[in-house]
């Protein structure tokens, strides 16, 4: 039994011996020589090719720009939107309304949901809360008195 | 006439004077080197499953994979040894782009014209089995069988090569000889 495992690996080598020496000798080595050197000598002539960083100043700048505004794009979709102040807004002379219109104004504030009331840009009543229109309204009634 | 002085014979290179020659410039020192390894490497190759066609692209390769690494050579194995595990890795890259994997082709072993053609004939049928059976084994396996019984390199040798232990490549070695045997029966 151990003489035949013997003979199947001295077989095995001689077979791994043999294995790819046809092929090889009909390698022609100087021709691969010559072709290996030919690609060494053109690889050194070859200029290297520049990495990212070492790319003209411009490309950098532009890269650096297109980043800021790209990260300015990413912040504005993280916030949510902020009112904007300069809203168009319809002029209304407050001076000019009586109390009753400065009451019907100032429910229509107070009820919820209610639509955005007239505002005047010269006072600013937007800005107002209820409680100071309230406080205006008594100071109108006050003078119409 | 004098009579003729005796020749001494001049002592070839090392491997490790002609790297440092070659990085010093000098390209006769590359093509010697490409010389005294290229038929080992082809043989290693070969039988590693690279089809005859290929077999110059993938040796060029090689060689050429090995001269820009060079820096990297810090002598754990001798040159060729280091080289036959570059071929391996260019091999394998080479059969990922192909998507083919093709042993030493029967008919090429055919073509030869020494010996009895049956006894040709039995031979190389059974190398072509045994490249098949190689083709079936996982890379490391295969890579030792080779470097040990094709190239007759030590285990401690094989091991520095492959970044493993020498009892770790004898283990591979068995496995695949125990694979082999059963391809070949």
């Amino acid at each position: 039994m151990k003489d035949d495992a013997t003979f199947h690996d001295a077989k095995l080598h001689e077979l791994a011996q043999r294995l790819g020496t046809r092929a090889a000798e009909r390698l022609d080595v100087d021709r691969t020589a010559h072709a290996v050197v030919a690609r060494l000598r053109e690889e050194a002539r070859a200029p290297a090719r520049p990495s990212v960083w070492s790319r003209p100043a411009w490309l950098k700048i532009a890269a650096a720009l297109v980043v800021v505004a790209g990260a300015g794009v990413v912040a504005r979709g993280m916030w949510p939107a902020r009112p904007s102040a300069a809203a168009p807004v319809e002029t209304v002379d407050l001076s000019g309304m009586s109390a009753p219109q400065l009451r019907e104004l100032l429910r229509s504030v107070e009820q919820p949901g209610a639509p955005e009331p007239v505002s005047s840009q010269d006072v600013g009543l937007e800005d107002l809360s209820p409680a100071q229109l309230r406080a205006l309204l008594a100071s109108l009634e006050t003078e119409t008195s | 006439m004098p009579p003729a002085e005796p020749v001494a014979a001049v002592p070839s290179p090392t491997d490790a004077a002609l790297i440092a020659a070659w990085q010093g410039g000098d390209e006769q020192a590359a093509a010697e080197l490409v010389r005294r390894h290229a038929r080992a490497l082809a043989r290693f190759l070969a039988g590693a499953g690279a089809p005859e066609a290929d077999l110059d692209d993938v040796v060029q390769e090689t060689f050429i994979r090995a001269f820009r690494a060079v820096a990297t050579f810090r002598g754990q194995c001798r040159f060729r040894t280091w080289l036959l595990t570059i071929g391996g890795n260019v091999l394998k890259d080479a059969h990922r782009r192909a998507k083919r994997s093709r042993v030493v082709p029967l008919g090429d072993d055919l073509r030869s014209t020494d010996g009895d053609p049956h006894e040709r004939a039995v031979a190389a049928e059974a190398e072509g089995r045994l490249g098949e059976g190689l083709q079936q084994l996982p890379r490391l396996q295969r890579e030792v069988f080779l470097l040990r019984a094709q190239q007759g390199l030590e285990y401690e040798e094989i091991a520095a090569a492959l970044g493993t232990t020498p009892g770790a490549a004898r283990v591979h070695y068995h496995h695949a000889v125990k694979r082999l045997k059963e391809c070949l029966k």
